[in-house]
């Protein structure tokens, strides 16, 4: 029973950050058809600030991640996205591969191949006992932190006149357009959120590891990206269901598979990849059997 | 059926259209393509202040595409004016900005969002933002049921109150000139009627009004003038007396 629940908290709290990063995708794929590949790259590069940072203090280190995840995000769309307005959802998947390789090999020249390391938060990774049963601090602390992050996205998203317009434009970009709603505002804005969100999955995987390297945001992204393709990633809460999902099953996973085939866990998350593809191509959460197009 | 010769009483601002057109729209040699392959071909037209113009015509002949064309939502080529002032090269939100505000065929609303945030979203294109709530009564008081259902989501709406919603977005910019696609498509007689009030009282109120249209007796009647556009082309101008025949002067023209 004990390892039960441990297993499930360990499982909501892996889904929850992955569902921070599938909602980091799907913001802006929801408003200019990008499944930004790089996004990796952006929780990378807040990942590095903690480390670097993190002597200075919490209240330091977690601002420039956030501003430095906000930057990174906001030079893509000016640097790369913004230049390729016409292009074809495809066009721009290659050509965020192409900046996520480009910024990894930035990153092998900046601070090597090798992993810099710092012990984040060591005080979330001590466990605690509630009613008997043990619980790892950092797993409960990520759940929080989702929880609060997600409560705040959803406030803004629907009270706010730039979150309604966000959300206009991700429902139906033309119309959005025709409605007046300035089509660089709403783009710049997808991008600063999916910054935002891109350094709070850094902190959390940061406190995890205490080591970022120039490929720690990759593995992160892939399950992300799939997690919000497999949600729906047309909708916002089809990107969170999404890789909430993935990240809880491949958690649980990882604790209830037998040892000897614990190797194999990918292996499993990606089997029920394709079997959710194959039954509902558009995603769980998306009615229908058509993406929008 | 609807009525083939409606009752509108016509409020004309002013007889003069040098003047009316201060606040109106003005197209010349208007030219959209898509991929090489013209949809409309180098049309021209007046809205002015206080006047509906109507745009009929078969499927494929150009008419949304024309308004998509004067909003900058598709590549154009030709002049539009709005208020004697060019908006050539501007995106369609900056055209929402000088005045012209377009409701799409199929009405497009936020299905997601309520009535009141789809009305909130429509205040987004304001020139300026004083004047909002009474923009926003004026709305109220056209349509009623938006008033009624302004928590309600809008995709739960029916066809003839999204329709509603689609023009009291569009409304709440405040434009001088609000042009409409097919605003009757898929509504009830009854929904319809009540939508050409209400496009009545908003040519009343001084605004310029373009209005595409499949029904062709109905839109003839109600605007002061209507062309029919065929092949990307303006071939024939209707006036009001010309709606009971409509159907022989169109068979006639095009055999």
């Amino acid at each position: 029973m004990n390892q039960l629940v441990q297993s499930l908290v360990d499982a909501i709290s892996a889904g929850a950050t992955l569902g921070l990063a599938a909602l980091s995708i799907g913001l802006v794929f929801g408003v200019i058809r990008l499944a930004n590949f790089a996004a990796g790259e952006i929780i990378t590069a807040s990942g590095y600030s903690i480390i670097f940072t993190w002597q200075l203090g919490w209240y330091v280190a977690i601002p420039i991640a956030i501003i430095i995840g906000v930057i990174l995000s906001l030079l893509m769309e000016l640097g790369v996205f913004s230049r390729m307005r016409t292009a074809t959802p495809a066009t721009l998947l290659v050509a965020s591969f192409g900046l996520s390789f480009l910024l990894q090999r930035v990153y092998e020249l900046l601070f090597t191949n090798n992993v810099q390391t710092a012990a984040v938060a060591p005080e979330l990774a001590r466990t605690i006992s509630v009613g008997g049963i043990r619980f790892q601090l950092l797993s409960l602390a990520t759940i929080v932190i989702a929880g609060v992050i997600l409560f705040a996205l959803i406030q803004f998203l629907n009270k706010s006149i730039w979150g309604l317009q966000l959300q206009a434009a991700a429902a139906d970009f033309r119309t959005a357009r025709l409605v007046g709603i300035p089509a660089s505002r709403v783009i710049g804005l997808s991008f600063a959120l999916s910054g935002i969100l891109a350094a709070a999955v850094a902190f959390v995987t940061t406190v995890q590891t205490g080591a970022v390297g120039p490929t720690f945001g990759v593995p992160i992204v892939i399950l992300a990206l799939i997690g919000a393709v497999i949600g729906g990633i047309d909708k916002i809460s089809g990107a969170l269901a999404g890789g909430f999902l993935v990240g809880f099953a491949t958690s649980m996973l990882a604790s209830w598979l037998p040892s000897d085939m614990s190797n194999f866990r990918d292996a499993y998350v990606f089997l029920l990849v394709i079997v959710v593809l194959i039954f509902r191509p558009s995603g769980l959460l998306v009615r229908g059997g058509t993406v929008r197009t | 059926m609807n009525s083939l010769r409606p009752t509108w009483e016509r409020a004309v601002v002013s007889a003069d259209s040098s003047q009316a057109l201060v606040g109106g729209l003005s197209v010349d040699g208007l030219e959209v393509s898509y991929a090489g392959v013209p949809a409309v071909r180098g049309i021209g037209l007046e809205v002015p202040a206080g006047h509906a113009i109507g745009l009929i015509g078969p499927n494929g002949a150009g008419k949304s595409s024309a308004l998509l064309g004067i909003m900058g939502a598709v590549p154009r080529s030709g002049s539009v004016r709005v208020a004697g002032q060019d908006v050539d090269g501007l995106s369609p939100e900056q055209v929402v900005r000088r005045g012209v505000s377009l409701v799409p065929e199929g009405r497009h609303v936020f299905t997601g969002l309520s009535v009141r945030d789809n009305l909130r979203l429509g205040g987004v294109g304001r020139r300026a933002k004083e004047g909002y709530t009474e923009t926003l009564e004026y709305v109220l008081e056209l349509f009623p049921i938006l008033a009624e259902f302004n928590n309600r989501q809008a995709g739960l709406l029916s066809g003839g109150q999204q329709q509603q919603l689609a023009i009291g977005r569009a409304l709440m910019a405040d434009p001088d000139i609000l042009m409409l696609d097919e605003p009757s498509l898929g509504l009830s007689p009854t929904a319809v009627d009540s939508v050409f009030d209400a496009l009545n009282a908003i040519r009343s109120a001084g605004k310029a009004v373009l209005v595409v249209e499949q029904r062709a007796e109905f839109t003839v009647a109600f605007c002061e003038k209507t062309y029919v556009l065929h092949d990307g082309e303006i071939t024939l101008e209707l006036k009001p007396e010309d709606a009971d025949n409509v159907e022989k002067l169109t068979e006639a023209y095009f055999g």
